[in-house]
């Protein structure tokens, strides 16, 4: 009975030491960081993470997380938010109004005037408050396989024609030389509507074709994609994934990532973020590989605008740290680390004005990636959008997986969502 | 409480017995700390039970009568939640194609599940083995085996399922992608995975089934078949009531072999109740209507579950 006791009061200590241990892990003056990033993406992160830590003495806690939003609706219950998160611009206007950032005073910010003034525009919701700092920016660039285009005899495509023409001779030609025709395929497509992506992809062609979702700024914004450069340039679109031959991979509209099948010589065209160099470097080489301006549609050669930028969790008892987490990631220090740490490239292109991304990557393809940037458009992010795009993509996947002509009638229902969705936020024209 | 009482009795009784002084004081002390000691011993499960299932239950339950947004507030909005969810054209797709894929998927791994457990029958080592191996998809994480499978159904001539299907001269199969196949392509991964679950059920209830009813019907001339509907299927009447209630209840909740191999797509037709409450709560940021419909969900999974009941209770009366 007493040993029973004595067990007892034991397994009680043990218990209480272990509980307090867990809960002091989470020391009071480390900064808890979130991205959503790869293992690759992430050891840059912990590269650039580690260089701050020894400039300013703040300790960071780093967590990746490739379900983010999960994770983060986790933390949001328990009113116990991360102190910073890098994160796509697009979520920027809910996080926002559903006041998990803070609002930031930008022009307190050290280093403030080095960052270009686009980007802080990109920052602001609709009445013009900021609750992001930029930190990467850098638009969708299309990827070749130059050996393949070269075996089969064609030029670098620079229009809609050029481009159609080259990823029908890639599904039905033998650009891998194995022999068989008919076994590579066209353009790597991310048709998923997991976060709305295949609305993302799809926003550059139509760019290129003169169509937008929405049009509008500051708040207001009116739906387009029915009018009648809407109609056409879907139904551009709708011939290369109905059309004889399917111009995208097999799987295109459920495949998780289209990345494995341009990595891996299934396909030979993939419109994507230049984040993808260094992996695509590796698996296909440098040599076979070519990165392009956009080939140009009727309305020119516009791609989707991507951005990254920090926010600052409302929960945060560490203003400062936050704050000088913010300026050390927008210095040039910081965004070079970003850039050049083994992984991936974080900083694609950076915000900093005073740097030049070219030269510090030593290659000449981040040049074609700053030319396309300048010949870009972010999609609207100072309205939450999110319901738009998931509305968006998944329409298209619909369209273009069930190939029934019906076109115009499922553009006119699209249009009807996106607007009921828009009008919810007030945000309707 | 009654029961804890005369449960310990015995023990109460001999160490009564051992010790002479004081009987009835030390006696009615241990019978009244009896009660609660039972209490104490079911605490530490009571306890996990009630910081993770209830009181989240009891919760999931306010949010589905709130508006949800944790910094800013939650605020009541009534039944509103609930008749988003019975309105929504995404919740009806959601419901058609979770019922046909549960009372396909139930349908089909319970038939397949009966057929493996007859054909795995017995003492053999071999078939010690081969049962192992049959049973190997149950214990396989879904997540692995929704990309296994996304590998057999490749959809270009060369994936693995269409060579197969390619040898007996037919054309290449879409199998995830054509919106009119998806639904079944996921509904065989499903069968696949949870047919030898419950061939271990059936086992277990074949192993009670009286031999000399075998050696009766053997002299009776009874053949294969009518051995199997007169005398096995009898006899597992319970393992198989068992087996459908569980099939029925899984087939509601499915998630992960949907998640992993269509995502919900293409066009939504493979789109099941509980992805919509996944894209409701997490990508739409809709935690009000998500909980709507989970509790919907509940309620759906216990009517099932009284219904099973009761025709079970309707069979032993017979």
């Amino acid at each position: 009975m007493e040993l029973g006791i004595k067990n007892l009061k034991r397994t009680g200590i043990a218990m209480t030491v272990l509980l307090s241990s867990t809960l002091s892990v989470q020391a009071q003056d480390t900064l808890e960081v979130w991205s959503r990033s790869g293992p690759q993406a992430a050891a840059t992160y912990e590269a650039v993470f580690k260089a701050f830590t020894e400039k300013t003495g703040i300790k960071v806690e780093y967590l990746t997380a490739l379900q983010f939003d999960t994770q983060l609706q986790a933390r949001v219950a328990a009113r116990d938010l991360p102190d910073v998160l890098i994160y796509d611009q697009s979520s920027m206007a809910a996080y926002a109004q559903n006041g998990w950032i803070k609002p930031i005073e930008v022009t307190d910010l050290a280093g403030y005037d080095d960052v270009s003034e686009i980007s802080w525009d990109s920052v602001k919701v609709a009445d013009g408050t900021s609750y992001g700092v930029p930190f990467s920016q850098h638009a969708q660039v299309t990827f070749i396989r130059k050996d393949w285009r070269e075996n089969l005899g064609f030029d670098v495509p620079k229009t809609h024609d050029d481009l159609i023409a080259l990823a029908t001779a890639f599904a039905t030609g033998d650009p891998d030389g194995n022999g068989i025709d008919g076994d590579t395929f066209g353009m790597a497509v991310p048709g998923t509507t997991n976060r709305g992506f295949f609305a993302w992809w799809m926003f550059s062609y139509l760019a290129q074709q003169g169509a937008h979702y929405v049009e509008g700024g500051e708040g207001k914004y009116e739906v387009t994609i029915n009018n009648e450069t809407g109609k056409k340039a879907v139904n551009w679109l709708y011939d290369a994934f109905c059309g004889d031959p399917n111009l995208a991979q097999p799987g295109a509209m459920t495949n998780a990532s289209a990345t494995p099948f341009f990595a891996e010589g299934k396909a030979g065209i993939y419109q994507t973020g230049p984040y993808a160099i260094p992996s695509f470097d590796s698996k296909i080489g440098k040599d076979k590989l070519e990165l392009i301006l956009a080939p140009a549609g009727p309305a020119g050669s516009t791609t989707l605008t991507e951005r990254t930028s920090i926010y600052f969790g409302v929960t945060s008892k560490l203003p400062d740290a936050q704050k000088a987490l913010a300026e050390f990631l927008i210095s040039a220090e910081g965004q070079t680390v970003g850039m050049t740490a083994p992984g991936q490239p974080v900083v694609r292109l950076p915000v900093n004005t005073t740097l030049n991304g070219a030269e510090i990557y030593g290659d000449d393809r981040w040049a074609t990636v700053a030319t396309q940037l300048e010949n870009s458009e972010l999609f609207p992010s100072d309205i939450d959008f999110t319901a738009a795009r998931l509305e968006i993509a998944e329409s298209f996947q619909t369209l273009f997986s069930q190939c029934n002509d019906d076109v115009d009638a499922q553009l006119e229902q699209l249009a009807n969502r996106i607007s009921d969705e828009l009008s919810a936020l007030d945000a309707l024209k | 409480m009654n029961q804890t009482g005369s449960a310990s009795k015995p023990t109460a009784a001999s160490t009564e017995g051992a010790h002479t002084p004081s009987v009835s004081r030390r006696g009615r002390i241990r019978s009244q700390s009896r009660w609660w000691s039972a209490w104490m011993f079911l605490a530490p499960a009571l306890l996990l039970f009630i910081y993770f299932k209830f009181i989240p239950m009891a919760q999931g339950i306010r949010m589905s009568f709130q508006d949800v947004s944790p910094f800013l507030g939650n605020t009541w909005v009534g039944f509103e939640n609930y008749i988003e969810v019975l309105t929504n054209e995404r919740f009806h797709q959601a419901v058609r194609n979770t019922i046909v894929l549960g009372a396909g998927q139930s349908f089909g791994a319970v038939i397949i599940g009966f057929l493996l457990a007859l054909l795995l029958e017995g003492p053999s080592r071999t078939l010690w083995f081969v049962r192992t191996a049959v049973f190997l998809p149950v214990v396989t994480a879904s997540a692995v085996v929704g990309e296994i499978w996304r590998i057999i159904y490749y959809p270009a001539a060369d994936g693995f399922l269409n060579k197969v299907i390619g040898l007996f001269g037919m054309d290449p199969i879409r199998y995830l992608e054509d919106t009119s196949v998806a639904l079944y392509a996921v509904m065989t991964v499903g069968i696949w995975s949870s047919a030898p679950y419950y061939m271990v059920i059936f086992l277990a209830g074949l192993a009670g089934v009286d031999r000399s009813l075998y050696e009766a019907a053997a002299i009776d001339g009874a053949r294969m078949r009518h051995r199997i509907i007169s005398v096995t299927i009898p006899a597992l009447r319970p393992a198989i009531m068992i087996v459908s209630i569980l099939a029925a209840v899984r087939a509601l909740r499915i998630f992960t072999d949907v998640w992993v191999l269509t995502g919900g797509g293409p066009a939504g037709s493979t789109q099941v109740w509980m992805t919509q409450i996944y894209t409701q709560g997490f990508e739409r940021n809709n935690l009000g209507v998500a909980s709507a419909a989970s509790i919907l969900l509940l309620i759906a999974s216990v009517l099932l579950t009284f219904v099973a009941i009761y025709f079970t209770r309707n069979k032993e009366a017979k």
